[in-house]
């Protein structure tokens, strides 16, 4: 009884929660400069409502992980798809510009400002960390410092730049 | 409130650092934490401004980086993968060097192949670009010009082995479709730039710079 009041979930709660979480991870996997991207997003959606009008998610996993496995599988089938049909598998860019929505832009542009602000200890520690992609180690021996040092920093420099986005607001 | 243990794995993640089944699991986390999914949002915001915007927000420092002039060591470790290598190369080198000089006081001295900085006047060739993590597969290839006594140049472009070599008298290099092909995303690369005179004598050599063409998500 338990397990079944447990699986009369929300579906517009659902829609509402996990269309981000399905969007990241649809263009993590395959870009968003590929137009395809949102009419996958909503194909997995309507998939899993429908899947849980037909009572096929029975709470043997957590709803997070059903979402999961149906999103994979169809990111997968998308990709089987495009294989067969090109002579080389469509790669995403490894970081696609931001999607093109003024709100988009307009946190992107702010960001850039907060890092350009940092000082300039702290923009090292994010260029070297990740825009040249250096582990920690490398990034403690290049600055003569600890891994738990460069740790320390990263964290800060993003505290500095997030604080700044917020004063923005 | 308690850590998530799964925010230590953000930046691998976001990084494409992460084994495909740690990958899996991440993944599979994040649809069930809200709260690792929001700071992934954020996360992923800013390395995309980072990686995107890079070269503008960080000129300074890649400036600063380009005018160092690397030690010895600096440029020995360059080209060899491994440190435990460069130690093995440079000892080596070095009994090889002093067995040389042995046989040299033997013999009458042999012309030099290996150019100092003493003998190149203190000119040397500063590769421009690429020679940092880039975001696609590089369409040229620049370095400083040493002027009207250099007759051309002759670039090396390296993964474990030569991959291409191309001689021009410009300062640059458009690469050819044919060998952009051969060049893969998450592979480390190497190039080298020597300069030579009108009657072929080599005049200057520049480090041998690693690139990487950062992996795909």
């Amino acid at each position: 009884m338990k397990q079944e009041q447990r699986i009369n979930v929300d579906l517009e709660e659902i829609i509402t929660k996990y269309r981000p979480v399905i969007t990241f991870k649809v263009i993590k996997a395959i870009g968003s400069h590929t137009p395809e991207w949102e009419d996958i997003v909503n194909e997995i959606l309507a998939n899993v409502i429908e899947k849980i009008r037909q009572k096929k998610f029975r709470g043997e996993s957590t709803i997070g992980t059903f979402i999961y496995t149906i999103t994979q599988r169809r990111i997968i089938d998308y990709i089987r798809a495009k294989s067969k049909s090109l002579t080389q598998v469509p790669e995403p860019k490894p970081y696609p510009s931001p999607l093109e929505t003024l709100e988009k832009k307009e946190l992107s542009h702010q960001i850039f400002q907060a890092i350009k602000k940092l000082k300039p200890k702290y923009r090292e520690i994010l260029y070297l960390y990740y825009y040249q992609g250096l582990s920690r180690e490398e990034v403690a021996a290049k600055l003569g410092i600890s891994s738990k040092k460069v740790s320390e920093r990263v964290h800060y420099s993003l505290k500095l730049v997030k604080k700044e986005l917020k004063t923005k607001k | 409130m308690k850590k998530c243990k799964y925010e230590e794995l953000i930046d691998d993640y976001l990084l494409g650092r992460l084994s495909p089944p740690e990958k899996e699991a991440f993944e599979e986390h994040y649809f069930n934490c809200s709260l690792c999914f929001h700071k992934l949002q954020e996360r992923d915001a800013i390395i995309s401004v980072i990686k995107s915007e890079g070269v503008t927000l960080f000129q300074d420092i890649y400036a600063r980086e380009l005018t160092k002039s690397p030690s010895w060591w600096e440029k020995l470790t360059a080209f060899l993968p491994f440190p435990q290598v460069a130690v093995a190369v440079t000892t080596a080198a070095i009994v090889l060097l002093v067995v040389l000089g042995i046989n040299s006081l033997r013999q009458p001295s042999s012309p030099q192949f290996i150019l100092t900085d003493s003998q190149v006047r203190g000119e040397s060739i500063t590769l421009i670009s690429p020679v940092i993590d880039i975001n696609s597969i590089p369409t040229e290839f620049r370095w400083t010009s040493l002027g009207n006594k250099i007759k051309y140049y002759r670039i090396y472009i390296y993964n474990h082995e030569l991959l291409w070599s191309h001689q021009t008298e410009e300062n640059f290099v458009v690469l050819p479709e044919e060998v952009k092909e051969k060049l893969k995303a998450g592979e480390k690369y190497s190039w080298q730039v020597k300069a030579f005179a009108g009657d072929g004598h080599l005049v200057a050599v520049s480090s041998r710079v690693q690139f990487k063409v950062t992996p795909r998500q």
